[in-house]
């Protein structure tokens, strides 16, 4: 990158049409951004200290940051806090392993790869509302096919989204299933960056399936993994439709995430104070995730660069 | 040696297979749903294959319920809008941020990735305030609005990466000849990066067509209701037949797959473009 510019520098003026134009390019996309999302995010932030409700929304007074300190002892909220670390982990784990995996397998030409992509890649494109409502009509108590298949292998049926402790691995299924294609198409374009001589070198030393994935695959994919990685964490932690549509946060509260709660506040409650200060801390939480990835990022590209 | 192969070939085969299942059943049980009588349903007689001769009924739902069409339209108005204000945002914004150096720029960039993080739950309030001063509430283009505020900026990045790709030798030449920037964006840059252009369309576009929170927040005309919202009023609600909520599901999913499909090819290219740069 930096070499490139080198050599290209000298040659002729970057800028024929002056330093404005890169605003001119950039100026709607950006404006268009700080109204639709920046404004409102500041008047998010800006809710969080107030008592406003949500039958009169432009009537609060301010409370300071008595909504934020109820919230450090708040049982129910760091309980979502903590449900939500974990939904966010156990999907991005699911989708990272199930989807780099899938890649590899699809990777490579058999009879009938152009149907099996195909069929892989569709509950991406599956709208989340229909998602729900057929793992709804699947988790069914009395007459969903997870029950039916249990009670033909003998085994009793599960309260899947009803018991408490099933709720969670439930919401995790859906989701899992439903985001997995995206890791996979993206692990696919990267494999097609990975040098065909080096397979070709794997294969003449003798190197089985599994130590030519960890030696020559895994390393090229790690970038791609890492970044995928970090936009799947951000994600699950603002997911709102899949799981509320499924469980409203149930139940007994066990799928409650941080943007549930912000919601129930917000439309159960009518605390629309108190619902953006859940609000801006779980915004707080995906910032701190994006900085570790960019200090991790940036520490190996240094490594990297002492490396060659 | 061969052994080896052959069993490498056995456990890839096998992988397939169980991957089409996982990743198919939950499709394949909307459709079979759709066409088991309602009866049946309820009483657990379900079967892992229904009779085909009511295939009909995966369109029982244009019969019953007429506002669905209805809703459908309205989707299909949100995804297109979305897609249109999201590609032409980013296609100018991607070659600024991939062809420029300017005072800014690490901002802008950061600004774009952090729309990622932001959660629809806590925005929904004060864009509700937002749209409701402005007189957008009930209005399909507000959706627009709103769902491009998310689907642009991943356009930008993936628009991005695909310039990045291209050399910029090629297009000094035309600079040379006397060709503005806006130029040559329109005739040398936006047919290369093609493939990358119907990636970030169909992305924006699925953002649209699938998105539910604002869809139902904003609108509460009915007649304005989004397939999104129609088929979520469902969701509970016993008084309509199950096996017509599924043919719903059905007619709502089938258009996104099937255009997800055509254009899989040019999705991945589009991807690989970004992430062959890294």
């Amino acid at each position: 990158m930096a070499v490139s510019q080198a050599t290209r520098a000298p040659r002729r003026p970057r800028r024929p049409r002056g330093p404005l134009a890169p605003y001119a390019f950039a100026g709607a996309a950006a404006l268009y951004l700080v109204l639709f999302a920046g404004v409102p995010i500041l008047k998010g932030v800006q809710l969080s200290v107030t008592d406003t409700q949500l039958i009169n929304p432009n009537g609060g007074s301010s409370v300071g940051l008595d909504n934020y300190a109820a919230l450090v002892g708040d049982e129910v909220f760091l309980r979502s806090v903590v449900t939500t670390i974990v939904y966010a982990f156990c999907t991005v784990a699911g989708s990272l392993l199930l989807g780099t995996v899938s890649a590899v397998v699809l990777n490579r030409a058999f009879p009938g790869r152009f149907l099996a992509r195909a069929v892989a890649v569709m509950p991406w494109a599956v709208p989340t509302v229909a998602v729900v409502m057929v793992f709804r009509w699947i988790f069914n108590n009395d007459n969903g096919v997870a029950n039916a298949g249990l009670s033909a292998l003998g085994i009793g049926a599960r309260g899947w989204l009803t018991d408490p402790s099933y709720g969670m691995p439930s919401v995790l299924v859906a989701t899992v299933w439903k985001v997995t294609p995206f890791v996979m198409l993206v692990v696919l374009a990267a494999l097609q960056a990975v040098p065909e001589e080096l397979y070709e070198a794997a294969r003449v030393d003798g190197a089985g399936m599994y130590s030519t994935f960890t030696t020559i695959v895994l390393p090229h994919l790690m970038p791609t993994l890492r970044i995928v990685g970090l936009l799947m964490t951000i994600w699950s932690f603002r997911r709102f439709e899949i799981i509320w549509l499924l469980t409203g946060g149930g139940p007994a509260g066990v799928t409650s995430t941080i943007v549930i709660s912000v919601y129930e506040q917000a439309f159960g409650n009518s605390r629309l104070g108190f619902a953006a200060a859940i609000g801006v801390l779980g915004l707080l939480l995906s910032l701190a995730v994006t900085l570790v990835y960019f200090v991790i990022e940036t520490r190996t590209e240094r490594k990297n660069r002492v490396a060659a | 040696m061969i052994a080896r192969r052959n069993l490498g070939v056995g456990v890839r085969t096998l992988l397939a297979t169980l991957l089409v299942i996982l990743a198919g059943f939950p499709l394949y049980w909307i459709l079979n749903t759709a066409i088991t009588p309602k009866d049946t349903l309820y009483t657990g007689g379900q079967r892992l294959i229904p009779d085909v001769s009511r295939a009909g009924h995966l369109f029982s739902i244009l019969v019953t319920d007429r506002s669905f069409l209805r809703w459908i339209t309205n989707s299909t108005v949100v995804a297109l809008g979305t897609t249109v204000t999201s590609l032409l945002m980013a296609t100018l914004a991607a070659y600024a941020l991939s062809r420029y150096r300017f005072f800014g720029k690490g901002i802008m960039g950061f600004g774009f990735f952090a729309t990622q993080m932001l959660p629809e739950a806590l925005l929904v309030v004060p864009l509700y305030s937002l749209f409701a001063s402005l007189g957008m509430l009930n209005q399909l283009y507000g959706l627009v609005l709103a769902n491009t505020a998310f689907a642009m900026p991943v356009a930008t990045f993936i628009l991005k990466a695909a310039m990045d790709a291209i050399p910029y030798e090629m297009e000094e030449s035309a600079r040379v000849d006397g060709c503005g920037a806006l130029s040559i964006l329109q005739i040398m840059v936006v047919p290369l990066i093609a493939p990358s252009m119907a990636a970030a369309a169909v992305i924006a576009f699925f953002d649209g067509w699938n998105e539910y929170l604002f869809a139902t927040t904003f609108i509460t005309d009915e007649r304005k209701w989004t397939a999104s919202t129609g088929l979520a009023s469902f969701i509970g609600d016993f008084l309509i037949p199950l096996d017509t909520v599924f043919s719903g599901a059905f007619l709502f999913a089938v258009p996104a797959v099937v255009f997800f499909l055509v254009m899989q090819r040019r999705i991945v290219s589009g991807l690989t473009a970004g992430s062959v740069k890294g």
